[in-house]
């Protein structure tokens, strides 16, 4: 019995009343004098957003297009000590018979479709260029994945699934893409199936260690070195990060229930949640309001509720603080400017086997979706011929 | 034009109306297998309440409780470069003529309510223990007080508004008591008009600072020197609160508005959030049902919404941890410390930074000190000023006795 089943995106009328009459009843706070975005979103933004939300904002015609440009799948991953969890998933196989099969892995509060404006590319046959047969889940918790029930669902089962599914799809090896959650999640596959299945890595969010660069002190003494000027700015942001935007970080990783009582039960309190994060994690992205609503209903529609994505947290805290051992595999890293932890690449290099990097002059947390085409380059030229990852995948070259 | 009313809460019905509607439409999140509190409050209780709330809950009862238990007021309040602020307060005079002006100072989430235990024995008349004249503000954003409009309203700001309502009701010479905002609140007071005006002041949250507090690593270095029992609970307890429940904190204080928007929206959110404290900051505290519907409706229900309160952390973030060093007051300071508050430093830390003159340690008790304890609390504060006590008659001319 075959347990991949087609997935077509259909929310249930009974979702949208409920949506509505809460919208209709938004009540909204003042706002201090010239707040600007010191506090979070703007009071306007919000409002408008809102309303958008309300009246104009039409669902159904954006569920229609994710439906038709996103081929999609759910199906039954067993989780050791969790039983089967159903997953949903993007599946887009290349023309390319010997394309590479590349897991596109995201994070929160992104979803399965950021992988929207990348997969035309990546899946394009051309000689110039190596083509990929591309998957791309919902991580449990997220879009239309089961979330697991109990506790203790930490990154070894986030990456057991990913992996799993690969299999399951008959990918017995691979490569990765990933971002914020997804950049750790494939980093522990490259670790725990670095080798034999999974051949290599890509991730937009690399990470490194020393684990004390969380220390103030640390910092200090990186702008007493003579560092270049990205690495100057990367390290101003990242403290920007470190001491303005932990937040979210530490009530999700402490608390979550009680934030997802708030996200369960309030569009406003969801939107204002995310949309904060969509405007201070990129660079300067023209967000269009349908985007962005599109983006959050994804969340507030969720199979399991918006509450479930933020669980991860409080169950990976300690491999989010600690990375451990790093993967030996071949790891590409692109580096964008306004990314939420931006490293000097010297420490990445120091204790990672990397042999792919491009620096970008823009962009920011989100680049499958702010630099869709520059992110499909990195991973072309990573895997092209001639690149540094060329053929790794045996048999599946990526060119006809 | 007199700037001085008497207050009576009276919600209008169309608030009523809009918490029944919005409750009616509630939507919860579902819940780990056997997660207890471990993420937040549990599914269960969160129903309960909500359920409560929208059917059984008698606000205008426990308005009308409020209004018949504590005498309010509310007076226009100047403050420099901000204007006038419309400040909400509970104002009992003791029988005793000569009682001790004394000025409660609430924090979050708390309130003015957090005085209704204590108000009866601090007023009341004895010729065993001195008595006070009570004055509970509503900080400004909170309960019935009016918030500030722009940015900037920090520590003086909130001290300035406390310290000119005392003005403005005859108390140039008074005391103060506070704990958690009320306790930086009337610190700063100390600091600020210490001496002159506040002439001693007793807190049911020391924090002693030194400003390494902040490091996890000097935690430990702390646990493996030779503390008493008490003071390696107390280093525990806090170790918990910096690492497990500080998440409310760094949120408020970076993006206040952002939680702004959840906590106006949906009465769910706000219970969700607020509950959580009421239970796992206090010492195993009893709290029924209406009891923290009313805490928490105070909030819903507050004059600048419930979004403005907490804008407080923010305002006072940056001050926060410069507030150390240049601002210890000198004037008498009374420690209380219970058990189950949030932070537990050794009490030799607070004695060697303040002019410490009394002390108690309690054996139960937790973050909302004057709620959970009010016996005790006030026995303490009797201690500090009484006849015999380390500040008595430190208010000239109003020892607090006939």
């Amino acid at each position: 019995m075959s347990s991949e089943t087609p997935f077509q995106i259909d929310i249930p009328d009974e979702k949208f009343t409920i949506l509505r009459a809460k919208l209709e009843l938004a009540s909204f706070p003042n706002e201090l004098e010239d707040a600007g975005w010191k506090y979070g979103a703007p009071l306007a933004d919000i409002k408008r957003l809102t309303e958008r939300w309300k009246i104009g904002y039409d669902w159904r015609k954006y569920e229609k297009e994710i439906n038709e440009q996103l081929p999609m799948f759910t199906r039954d991953i067993d989780v050791d000590g969790f039983g089967a969890l159903n997953i949903h998933y993007v599946h887009k196989k290349s023309e390319t018979v010997d394309a590479i099969p590349l897991l596109f892995c995201h994070g929160w509060p992104g979803s399965f479709l950021e992988v929207g404006k990348i997969l035309p590319f990546l899946t394009s046959s051309a000689p110039e260029h190596p083509s990929f047969h591309v998957v791309a889940l919902s991580l449990p918790g997220f879009g239309f994945s089961e979330a697991p029930h109990k506790q203790g669902f930490a990154i070894d089962q986030y990456a057991e699934v990913a992996h799993k599914l690969m299999l399951a799809l008959g990918y017995n090896e691979y490569v990765t893409h990933g971002g914020d959650w997804g950049s750790l999640i494939t980093r522990r596959m490259a670790s725990v199936y670095g080798g034999r299945h999974l051949k290599a890595w890509h991730t937009n969010s690399p990470l490194a260690k020393p684990p004390s660069w969380r220390s103030p002190l640390f910092f200090l003494s990186f702008l007493l070195t003579p560092w270049s000027t990205e690495e100057k700015a990367g390290i101003e942001r990242t403290t920007w990060f470190h001491t303005k935007g932990q937040g979210y970080y530490n009530e999700q990783s402490t608390q979550p229930q009680t934030l997802g009582y708030s996200l369960a039960d309030s569009p406003v309190g969801l939107l204002a949640w995310i949309y904060e994060k969509l405007v201070l994690w990129t660079d300067n992205y023209n967000w269009s309001d349908d985007e962005v609503l599109t983006w959050i209903s994804l969340y507030w529609f969720s199979r399991d509720g918006p509450a479930a994505s933020l669980r991860i947290y409080f169950e990976l805290r300690s491999d989010c603080e600690d990375l451990g051992q790093s993967p030996t595999i071949p790891m590409g890293a692109s580096f964008f400017p306004k990314e939420l932890i931006v490293l000097p690449a010297a420490w990445l290099r120091k204790s990672h086997n990397v042999v792919f990097e491009s620096h970008h002059k823009t962009g920011g947390h989100f680049a499958a979706t702010e630099h869709p085409e520059e992110l499909v380059q990195d991973i072309r030229k990573m895997f092209a011929k001639g690149g540094p990852a060329f053929a790794i995948v045996p048999g599946r070259t990526g060119y006809a | 034009m007199p700037s001085e009313t008497p207050f009576q809460i009276n919600i209008p019905d169309e608030k009523l109306r809009i918490l029944r509607a919005k409750l009616e439409l509630a939507t919860f999140p579902d819940e780990l297998q056997d997660i207890g509190w471990r993420h937040g409050a549990p599914l269960a209780d969160m129903k309960r309440l909500v359920e409560r709330w929208k059917n059984g809950y008698d606000w205008r009862k426990y308005e009308k409780e409020l209004n018949q238990e504590l005498p309010m007021f509310t007076r226009d309040i100047d403050v420099d470069g901000f204007g006038a602020l419309n400040i909400h307060y509970v104002h009992k005079k003791s029988e005793t003529v000569d009682a001790i002006p004394l000025l409660f100072c609430h924090g979050w989430p708390g309130s003015f309510i957090e005085i209704r235990g204590m108000l009866p024995l601090l007023t009341a008349s004895s010729p065993k223990h001195p008595s006070f004249h009570v004055v509970a503000l509503s900080l400004p954003g909170f309960g019935f007080s009016e918030g500030a409009h722009k940015p900037g309203f920090g520590l003086d700001q909130y001290a300035e508004v406390a310290h000119k309502l005392m003005i403005s009701l005859g108390y140039n010479e008074y005391v103060t008591e506070g704990g958690d905002w009320g306790f930086l609140v009337t610190r700063r007071m100390a600091a600020k008009y210490g001496g002159k005006h506040v002439k001693a002041w007793h807190t049911n949250f020391p924090m002693a600072d030194p400003p390494t507090w902040k490091s996890p690593l000097s935690f430990l270095s702390y646990l493996l020197t030779p503390y008493s029992a008490e003071e390696k609970a107390g280093l525990e307890r806090t170790a918990w609160y910096r690492n497990k429940s500080s998440g409310y904190f760094v949120e408020q204080s970076t993006f206040p508005q952002t939680l702004a928007y959840g906590f106006t929206d949906s009465p769910v959110a706000l219970l969700g959030w607020f509950y959580e404290k009421l239970v796992i900051w206090t010492d195993d505290y009893k709290w029924t049902d209406d009891e923290a519907l009313t805490w928490i409706s105070i909030y819903w229900f507050s004059r600048a919404g419930p979004g403005a309160a907490h804008r407080i952390y923010s305002e006072v973030y940056g001050d926060f941890y410069n507030l150390g060093r240049t601002s210890y007051p000198t004037i008498p300071m009374g420690a209380s410390y219970f058990p189950k508050e949030l932070l537990l430093l050794p009490s030799a830390w607070l004695r060697r930074l303040n002019n410490v003159v009394i002390e108690s340690h309690h054996k139960s008790g937790g973050h909302f000190a004057a709620y959970e304890r009010p016996e005790e609390l006030t026995e303490d504060v009797r201690k500090m000023f009484a006849k015999g006590g380390p500040a008595f008659a430190v208010v000239p001319g109003k020892s607090g006795y006939a």
